[in-house]
């Protein structure tokens, strides 16, 4: 049974930050942490080797990094991938997840990591990778090798049960899809269910529901007269061309354009980029989306001080909700730093 | 914060404090029949509504 180990540069003893612009580097034996989990799986007959690269290299030439892990992989042939334990290091918990994912996709063998459940590199797990839960820091590093050897002995025998058990006791629950052949048809065990809650029986849905969490909800402060108005969109409405590349769906991000000194949205200066809704009727009149010119006659009558000089906007469709929450907490930030006592914010 | 959306119920289930129903789910702030005057005229009225909603204290979401 071959093993290989992707390191950073400090696990990997070349050296502390200033080697963090290492590039990949192959080493035909266990290093460090290598060593104590090749240790343990000594009755396998193992062979064991090492990837080693720089947590820069890694984020800033991630193609020549991953090129050069594929080389390893092809003089090395392993049966088993293994990353980390990045415990909470950030950009070592991200390169574990990229290469994991990169690895389990493109070479077909067991990739297995370690992290803290905070590591943002635990919501870049592609599918299929196995994410050892550790805590935050190297303190649980012996408990965490302990782990990574465990589940080698179980992936070698194969037994099923036990991987599943395995990794609900053990993995960081990280939502995947999965197809499973079920006993009825869809339209079946929608009246299953339309019945079911009828009768006042109880019913599950097959769809996990997102739990909202509940946030304040603020009033105006003082009088509309003296507050600053900001509008903001979901509808994907950008200057003609898209010149930022806002995403069509499952946006990632958002944008502010200036609106400073402009009446109202023409036809042909503006456009929506959004899948989610027939963006044509928008597209021959932006105001239907973005109410800048109703906006401008309430402001020359005084009904607020001023429209504020940016409208925001992102993408509402096909998204995941924690993404956007962050665009949601971002964009608010924004207003807030700006000064902005009030949004109008327009949803298709 | 005042959300014009013809979703309102999405809007109660997420939370959002002030909602004001719009015109379609495709241009919730817009009356693409309408000669453009009058366009403009029916949107400043809903706008207006919108303002007034930001001007109303609320605890819990609300459809103006």
């Amino acid at each position: 049974m071959k093993v290989l180990h992707y390191l950073n540069q400090f696990f990997a003893q070349i050296g502390g930050e200033e080697k963090a612009g290492h590039e990949v580097l192959f080493i035909p034996r266990p290093v460090g942490v290598g060593g104590v989990i090749e240790n343990t799986l000594k009755d396998h007959d193992v062979e064991y080797a090492t990837v080693a690269c720089g947590d820069n290299y890694f984020h800033e030439e991630e193609e020549k990094a991953l090129s050069a892990i594929r080389a390893a992989l092809e003089q090395f042939q392993p049966d088993f991938f293994i990353a980390g334990p990045a415990f909470n290091a950030g950009r070592y918990g991200l390169a574990c997840a990229k290469v994991c994912s990169w690895v389990r996709d493109n070479w077909r063998i067991p990739a297995i990591t370690g992290m803290h459940e905070d590591n943002p590199g635990s919501k870049e797990i592609g599918r299929h990778v196995f994410v050892i839960q550790t805590g935050a820091s190297a303190a649980s590093m012996q408990e965490s090798l302990r782990r990574f050897s465990l589940l080698i002995e179980r992936l070698l025998v194969g037994d099923d049960t036990a991987i599943e058990n395995f990794r609900a006791e053990h993995c960081l629950p990280i939502p995947r899809r999965f197809t499973v052949r079920s006993g009825a048809p869809d339209y079946v065990r929608a009246a299953d269910l339309l019945l079911a809650k009828i009768q006042g029986l109880r019913y599950e849905s097959e769809i996990p529901q997102v739990e909202t969490k509940q946030h304040p909800i603020p009033n105006l402060t003082g009088n509309l007269k003296d507050a600053t108005v900001a509008l903001v969109t979901e509808g994907g409405l950008v200057p003609k061309g898209n010149p930022d590349r806002l995403e069509s769906s499952r946006g990632s991000r958002y944008f502010k354009y200036t609106i400073e000194g402009r009446e109202d949205f023409r036809q042909g200066e503006f456009e929506a980029m959004h899948t989610g809704y027939d963006t044509s009727t928008v597209d021959k009149d932006p105001d239907r989306i973005v109410p800048l010119d109703a906006m401008r006659v309430l402001e020359k009558g005084k009904r607020f001080k001023k429209l504020h000089d940016h409208y925001f906007v992102t993408t509402g469709t096909g998204a995941m909700p924690s993404k956007m929450e962050e665009i949601g907490a971002g964009i608010a930030e924004e207003l807030a730093g700006s000064g902005v006592g009030a949004v109008i914010l327009t949803a298709t | 914060m005042v959300v014009i959306t013809c979703l309102s119920n999405v809007a109660t289930q997420v939370g959002v404090g002030r909602i004001l129903g719009g015109s379609k789910f495709h241009y919730p702030v817009g009356q693409p029949e309408l000669p453009p005057e009058e366009e403009l005229r029916w949107r400043v009225g809903l706008v207006e509504k919108g303002l007034c909603a930001l001007e109303t204290p609320v605890n819990e979401p609300k459809v103006f």
